[in-house]
């Protein structure tokens, strides 16, 4: 709360020369700044290449929350359809403790897919079906994919300073217009309206690359199956964090068909 | 994408940094750079293609948009590179010196499995001030097949049937997987048992995947655009029965065509 200017009511009793301490991170996420504190050892030329030491993709799964647990998720956009895909990994760095940990969640005409911080995935979850609940009690209607994303957004966005660690992916099919939806967000709400596919996760280069391969307007649902299989299938394969089998959502105006894939067990 | 809004993290807030006028300032100097851009090779039955993208850049910057990676070195040997430029390009022409002076010495052209070797040596040679670059070597073998070698820094390295390299090699490598060594994919019909098996790809589909591969990368890789350098060895087209071979001939003789294409890519 803010010094009050008229003084009498608030924290006045706060003393000025209170310092302003930033919060303490519970993960400390470091990132190359302009002016890096000077460590001798690290100054030394031997060290191969500033992108392994510090790029932004390469960082210590310890130190970045987005990555400790591992995990992937991926939406496209087919012919009056859409697809939505996750791994189903849980681990923490590189050992596995689980093969059974779903990150796409269903509210009612709406599909969340969930990749980050598992603490998170799950809190985020819980949260959603919280407010969609509430919504459905008050409006006496499902939500629409396109009013989910804002919900999601602002809900992301109210956490600004102290985001969830999580990189959301919405779809669905408009029950109105039965248009097809799918959106992206970052960790702080900022919404990516794409028209073809959303990825996220830790194999999300990967997912890039492949689905900008693969995937063509206007497919239909057995297609899209197929092309959002084979993109995070191929994809699983390259990234050690993610993987160990998936779900997949197709879902049509009136009807949805969720397929478990056996993949590779390693 | 793990994208990270980072707290303002102690030593980087404003009252921790030391003034200019208090501390002395320590600048750093790297003799390494990274230019970007990326590399693939695909060995097939009888050909061997090396492509790269020709754009170089440093940070936000595009240095130049027709920077060759893939290198010719002499008997029939090709060498793509990408990392840093000035220790690519200085690697591709001590490699060919080699190559060349090998000729002079044996009198005879140097394979490919040997010139394999003796890259790997180059580059240990250096192993605590290593070349910041990594190359992939193609050529025919002794049998007319094709062969890729792939590298790290300091030279270990392994002969494979295809690899990507560089700056969208993680975009790449999984398509790679997917159209080239057909993995995730099943005869239609045998209920996901049967595996496709990557046979002979002939030398004009395996073109288009790579073709498509790198508008691919263009699309969601910054440093990588421009155009698209693609060198391609086959074997030579047998001689005539009357063209009796002449010992100046034999001095040419590779058994190789090496064929070399650009092609634009986005520049955006």
């Amino acid at each position: 709360m803010r010094h009050s200017p008229r003084g009498g009511v608030g924290r006045t009793s706060v003393s000025d020369d209170a310092q302003f301490h930033p919060p303490q991170a519970l993960f400390a996420i470091s990132t190359t700044s302009i002016h890096p504190p000077v460590d001798p050892a690290s100054a030394s030329y031997l060290q191969i290449s500033p992108r392994i030491q510090a790029g932004p993709h390469i960082k210590s799964t310890m130190s970045n929350p987005f990555t400790l647990n591992g995990g992937a998720c991926l939406a496209m956009t087919g012919k009056d359809c859409v697809a939505i895909a996750c791994d189903l990994r849980l681990g923490q760095q590189a050992l596995t403790l689980s093969n059974n940990f779903p990150k796409v969640f269903n509210y009612g005409d709406v599909w969340l897919g969930l990749t980050g911080l598992a603490t998170d995935v799950q809190t985020i979850h819980s949260l959603f079906r919280y407010k969609v609940n509430l919504y459905r009690l008050r409006e006496e209607r499902e939500i629409e994919p396109e009013t989910m994303a804002n919900l999601v957004s602002s809900t992301l966005y109210e956490r600004r300073f102290g985001p969830y660690y999580v990189s959301p992916v919405v779809a669905g099919i408009n029950q109105r217009t039965g248009k097809p939806f799918i959106c992206g967000f970052d960790s702080i709400g900022c919404i990516d309206f794409a028209k073809d596919f959303i990825v996220s996760g830790t194999a999300s280069d990967q997912l890039f690359g492949v689905a900008e391969g693969l995937w063509e307007p206007d497919l239909e649902a057995d297609e899209l199956f197929e092309t959002i299989s084979q993109t995070l299938l191929n994809s699983l394969d390259r990234d050690a964090l993610a993987g160990w089998g998936a779900h997949v959502y197709i879902i049509k105006k009136d009807s949805v068909t969720k397929r478990l894939l056996r993949t590779r067990q390693d | 994408m793990a994208s990270s809004y980072l707290l303002p993290h102690a030593q980087h807030a404003p009252h921790a940094h030391p003034t200019a006028s208090s501390q002395p300032r320590q600048h750093h100097w790297s003799p390494y750079t990274e230019n970007g851009g990326v590399i693939l090779g695909i060995a097939g039955k009888d050909y061997v293609i090396i492509a790269g993208d020709t754009r170089s850049s440093e940070g936000y910057n595009i240095n130049t948009r027709t920077a060759r990676k893939i290198f010719q070195l002499g008997s029939g040997i090709i060498l793509g590179v990408v990392g840093m430029s000035a220790d690519g390009e200085e690697l591709a022409r001590k490699v060919a010196r080699k190559i060349d002076d090998y000729k002079r010495n044996h009198d005879k052209h140097i394979t490919v499995s040997a010139a394999a070797v003796m890259l790997s040596r180059t580059l240990y040679q250096k192993r605590f001030f290593p070349y910041y670059c990594q190359p992939l070597l193609g050529g025919l073998d002794e049998n007319g097949v094709g062969a890729i070698y792939t590298y790290d820094y300091v030279g270990s390295f392994e002969r494979e049937q295809s690899r990507a390299f560089g700056s969208a090699a993680a975009l790449i490598t999984p398509f790679l997987d997917n159209q080239i060594n057909l993995k995730n994919q099943f005869v239609p019909g045998s209920n996901g048992e049967e595996p496709r098996t990557p046979g002979d790809m002939p030398r004009d589909l395996v073109e288009k995947i790579v073709k498509d591969a790198f508008s691919s990368a263009v699309e969601r890789q910054i440093e990588v655009g421009d155009g698209l350098q693609m060198v391609t060895v086959t074997r030579a087209p047998p001689r005539a029965e009357e063209e009796e071979a002449t010992v100046e001939d034999d001095d040419e003789w590779t058994g190789s065509t090496i064929s070399e294409t650009l092609s634009p890519l986005k520049q955006d």
